[in-house]
């Protein structure tokens, strides 16, 4: 019975990568509130587990033990469908994520031959999440968080989505595994082109995801929480959930297509790709920490005006420097 | 297509399921998804509700291009219609003040010229249904790579594609003149 048993590998690797979401967005959450803490001078969560390591664990269980809320006034469907639209296309791009090879065999659910095309298109579908909690939840800080975030991802979109085709013009192919391989003997971000690319990469996927020095949708101190303002409970925590899935997702995608995904000497694939996802993760985190909000007008001014038109050039140059 | 959905039939064909069970009743599944949210973005009187209705109705059609092996056109209708276009709809709609309170009519008043061409193009379609005779196709269309699909719209499509992106450039051109406001 080969069917039965691909059936049963199926149903646990998908088993395993909901899991290992789980586990990285609650170790996530302890880890920015580790860096923000010494970033800070201060000692950030102690007191539960080794320095803290179970705050998360105990935070979690807070949060699904708490009360579900549904505020008066609310338009309910929507309400109620925004933590999932926000959480489950962020869990779909995880089907090819190449994690690297263990004992011979490619750790990547599916390698799909339009791998980065099937994963921007997920990305694009995350904003309307965000649209249905600002709309759903009735209140004007929620609508303007909504809003903000909306203009602020579409924008960003375009130059995020132009430097990874630049990755995927100098690999030729859009599927994962095969950038990873085309880099087996120099990572991308070593070439001119590919260096400009994975700047702009960078500095879109921050706004993408909604973090500082971009995290206007949610400013704490003009909007409350902007969009999930009115959330609480379990709801709340897939919002969270969500935001930490994208961040590690955001991160992925840079190893991958510049850093030479889960290349490298010595180590194990898996641990290489560990090492740089979360190597850049903590990267976003000492940013976030660091620099101040910047204003909309600033933001979006950005967006247009100065990293659209570089990633468009870079584009154009990459695309002669392959065809010279 | 070695997918679940194909792995889930093979596997209960075994245990004496008909053939193509899975496959086929996952398909009207996401047909009937699709036809009902596109029943719901012309019933619904929350014109938010509408656009959410749109794109769970995009989203669906994808589906159906993954059942006739067209992943790039799937990937492509969500890429552009549900991520894109619907987003343009939501901002639109958050952007027009206080729309959301009012609920919309269905109604306007050339109702009846309105009922007159429906009910043509009704008896239009099923005068179609009928007379198709609905014929299995005997030869699978063979799934196109992206290589081909990249050489021919750069080849064979090209003045169409270029014709398009041209039409594009001139809706956003007239789309910024007509939201500009005037100075006097």
């Amino acid at each position: 019975m080969v069917s039965i048993l691909t059936f049963i590998v199926m149903i646990v690797v998908g088993a395993v990568v909901l899991g290992f979401i789980a586990v990285s967005a609650m170790f996530l959450i302890w880890w920015e509130r580790k860096v923000s803490a010494h970033i800070q001078t201060r000692y950030g969560p102690m007191r539960v587990g080794w320095h803290g390591v179970l705050q998360s664990v105990a935070d979690v269980v807070k949060l699904l033990l708490k009360e579900n809320i549904t505020p008066e006034g609310v338009d309910k469907p929507v309400w109620w469908l925004a933590p999932f639209f926000a959480v489950v296309p962020s869990v779909m791009v995880f089907v090819c994520i190449p994690f690297g090879n263990l004992f011979g065999i490619n750790l990547i659910a599916r390698d799909l031959n339009i791998g980065i095309l099937y994963i921007m298109a997920l990305t694009s579908i995350c904003v309307l999440g965000i649209f249905m909690a600002g709309w759903g939840s009735n209140n004007k800080y929620s609508l303007l968080g909504g809003m903000r975030s909306a203009a602020q991802i579409v924008s960003y979109e375009v130059p995020l989505i132009i430097s990874m085709v630049t990755a995927a013009m100098f690999a030729g192919t859009l599927s994962m595994q095969k950038i990873v391989e085309a880099q087996k003997g120099m990572w991308f971000v070593f070439q001119p082109n590919m260096a400009l690319a994975f700047v702009i990469f960078v500095i879109s996927a921050t706004a993408e995801i909604n973090r500082t020095p971009f995290d206007i949708p949610e400013a704490e101190s003009e909007l409350v929480a902007g969009f999930h303002t009115e959330y609480s409970g379990m709801k709340f925590a897939m919002f969270f959930l969500g935001e930490y899935t994208n961040l590690f997702i955001v991160s992925a995608l840079a190893a991958t297509l510049f850093l030479g995904g889960w290349q490298g000497p010595f180590l194990s694939p898996v641990l290489w790709f560990l090492i740089k996802t979360y190597g850049i993760i903590t990267v976003l985190m000492w940013v976030r920490w660091t620099f101040p909000r910047v204003r909309v007008d600033q933001l979006m001014g950005f967006a247009w005006k100065v990293l659209t038109p570089i990633a468009f050039a870079n584009l154009v140059v990459a695309g002669w420097v392959l065809l010279r | 297509m070695s997918g679940p959905i194909q792995l889930l039939n093979n596997l209960l064909n075994n245990y004496g399921m008909p053939q193509g069970f899975i496959v086929q009743a996952s398909f009207y599944v996401i047909a009937a998804f699709a036809v009902i949210s596109a029943l719901g973005v012309v019933v619904s009187r929350n014109i938010f509700h509408c656009a959410i209705f749109l794109a769970l109705s995009l989203f669906c059609v994808a589906g159906i291009y993954l059942f006739l092996s067209a992943e790039f056109l799937a990937v492509v209708q969500v890429l552009i219609y549900v991520g894109a276009i619907v987003t343009l709809f939501l901002f639109a709609i958050m952007l027009t003040a206080n729309i959301g309170d009012r609920s919309i009519r269905h109604t306007n008043r050339q109702v009846l010229a309105g009922g007159v061409v429906a009910i043509i193009i009704s008896i239009f379609f099923i005068f179609v249904i009928i007379g198709e005779p609905w014929k299995k196709a005997l030869v699978q269309a063979r799934p196109l790579t992206l290589q081909e699909i990249g050489k021919s719209l750069m080849s064979a499509y090209a003045l169409p594609f270029e014709v398009i992106s041209l039409i594009l450039l001139a809706a956003l051109v007239g789309a910024i003149v007509i939201g500009k406001v005037r100075k006097e």
